[in-house]
């Protein structure tokens, strides 16, 4: 196992894998803020804080 | 240098598989802990539903004053993604990646979009409503945020209860799985009967303010609950991973599913019992409220007793099966126990016996404990072990469009009666009875479907070669299979494996 040239030290996870692990994170941070700017625009037409 | 460095890779790789989400492979059968954590999806689509269709409902007519037309609307919208269950199924079964899962990252988007449509419902919802500022604004802009609230949350939850039920049916063998559906649709009906209680608690003294703090706080229990119900769940597999396969498309993988088998009579089966039982749901309370005078507390404990008659429905089917009963046979005791439960209901009103009407109600949730748990087991049975996702894909759509489209018709049918020329001079039960009735003739054609169903499977059974046991429908279900699903050779599922490429 550990001598597999293709392991991301210190995961354990190929590299694939830790591309993958971290495409889950990427996708989460992007529909996360589109999320959080849409709320923030609904509040902003409720009660307007800038100006 | 190098010691340190060796030191400190053996010390992470001591702790670090504790703290990673992948299950061991090796673990022989799953417990009834891990079972009961995975049970926990369950509730978030509980909270989900009664919040969609119980709490917000009610906030947005009654606190919100937002037109009852275009509430109907905004509830029905996530009904709209029941038909693709089937499809998010299908796609979660030829899902490849890197790290062999198939459902978890199905089941992380499916949360993502459910924390998503929580999260910006409140707002969408006060816009909506013309709250503060809002009263000026486009009335575009909250009817299309609240509708795109609405289709997040509805698609979140169709996404993850389908691969959420698959991926329990991955882990357990053939004979456990009564047990998880059992124990699926006790967490989906104590989620409910919880996340009503508490939401009614939290929002008796409504304000805007809270409105925001409870349903966010419904998103933030959605991820939470999620997390830990898809920590260490599904295997890593490698030897898939690494597999170049070509998929069928989905419209083969239909064909294949549903060819020389009873598929398609077991979804119809699903769609006129679901709609036999599911058209009382709303109209159960009303009825005794306004047919037998019963007070609101007593109505509220009526659902107690519909709830009550569910819950032993399902410990005696899941009793029974775990026996090794046929499960539609156990589908057929329920619609049938539904028929005289409607015969009660339909004969209390005229007759104002309301122990009559209690009794009857009782029947109904214990008929459609056993239906739901017979029909559901029979789908999983009856699932390849490589269409697993496509076939209780295919039960969800069916489920839920049916219930959906019932509730829906139950209030048409008995508004429509209202609004008949001279409906004040009708019998109060007169609304009603048409629709219990139509509810009695649906479940008694249920009875019939299923019967012509075990005619059919009887006859596939001899007319082909295949040897079907006694508790195994169908013929590609490999009841005897000693080897659970992850530790099967790499090649996988080899029969299976082969129909599909052979496309």
């Amino acid at each position: 196992m550990s001598d597999d040239p293709d392991k991301v030290w210190p995961t354990g996870l190929t590299l694939k894998e830790a591309e993958e692990v971290h495409s889950y994170l990427i996708d989460g941070t992007r529909v996360f803020g589109a999320i959080a700017l849409l709320a923030h625009v609904l509040v902003a037409v409720s009660t307007p804080w800038l100006g | 240098m190098a010691s340190l460095r060796s030191t400190a890779l053996s010390k992470i790789q001591g702790i670090a598989p504790r703290f990673l989400p992948f299950a061991d492979v090796a673990t022989e059968a799953v417990p009834l802990s891990r079972l009961l954590r995975l049970s926990l999806f369950q509730v978030t689509v509980g909270m989900a539903l009664v919040l969609l269709v119980g709490t917000l409902n009610r906030v947005m007519i009654v606190e919100l004053s937002v037109p009852a037309s275009l509430v109907a609307l905004m509830i029905a919208l996530p009904l709209v993604f029941a038909p693709f269950r089937a499809f998010i199924g299908y796609k979660s079964d030829i899902h490849t990646s890197a790290l062999g899962w198939r459902r978890v990252p199905y089941i992380w988007k499916g949360t993502m979009l459910q924390f998503g449509g929580f999260a910006i419902m409140p707002f969408a919802l006060l816009v909506l409503s013309g709250y503060r500022e809002a009263a000026d604004a486009a009335p575009w802009i909250g009817q299309s945020a609240a509708a795109l609230a609405f289709l997040l949350v509805g698609a979140g939850v169709h996404t993850v209860q389908t691969v959420g039920l698959a991926l329990a049916t991955d882990l357990v063998e053939v004979e456990d799985q009564p047990k998880v559906v059992g124990l699926m649709y006790v967490m989906l009906l104590l989620g409910m009967i919880a996340s009503a209680l508490i939401f009614g608690w939290l929002l008796q003294d409504y304000t805007p303010g809270r409105l925001i703090r409870v349903v966010q706080g419904a998103a933030v229990v959605t991820v939470a609950l999620n997390l830990i119900a898809l920590w260490k769940q599904e295997p890593r597999d490698r030897a898939r991973a690494n597999r170049v396969e070509t998929h069928p498309e989905f419209i083969d993988a239909w064909r294949l599913f549903v060819r020389g088998r009873t598929a398609v009579g077991l979804l119809i089966v699903i769609a006129l019992g679901t709609m036999g039982f599911g058209m009382a749901d709303v109209l159960l309370e009303p009825y005794g409220g306004q047919v037998l005078d019963l007070s609101v507390a007593a109505t509220t404990r009526l659902t107690a007793v519909l709830a009550g008659g569910g819950l032993v429905g399902f410990a005696i089917a899941s009793k029974v099966l775990l026996d090794g009963h046929d499960p539609l046979d156990v589908a057929w005791w329920g619609a049938l126990i539904g028929v005289p439960a409607f015969a009660l209901i339909i004969g209390s009103g005229p007759m104002g016996e309301t122990s009559m009407f209690v009794i009857g109600t009782a029947f109904a949730g214990l008929g459609a404990g056993l239906f739901g748990h017979g029909t559901l087991t029979a789908t999983m049975r009856s699932a390849p072990r490589a269409q697993v996702g496509l076939a209780l894909g295919a039960w969800g759509a069916v489920q839920a469009t049916a219930a959906g489209i019932a509730v829906a018709l139950g209030g048409i049918l008995r508004d429509m009666i209202l609004t008949l020329p001279n409906a004040d001079t009708f019998r109060p039960e007169a609304a009603y009875t048409p629709v219990f009735t139509l509810e009695l003739a649906l479940l008694l054609a249920a009875v019939v479907a299923i019967f012509a169903l075990r005619r059919k499977q009887a006859r596939l059974s001899q007319t082909m070669s295949y040897t079907c046991s006694k508790d195994g429908p169908d013929p590609y279900a490999v009841p005897s299979d000693p080897t659970p699903p992850d530790r099967r050779p790499s090649g996988g599922e080899p029969h299976d494996h082969r129909r599909l490429t052979a496309l």
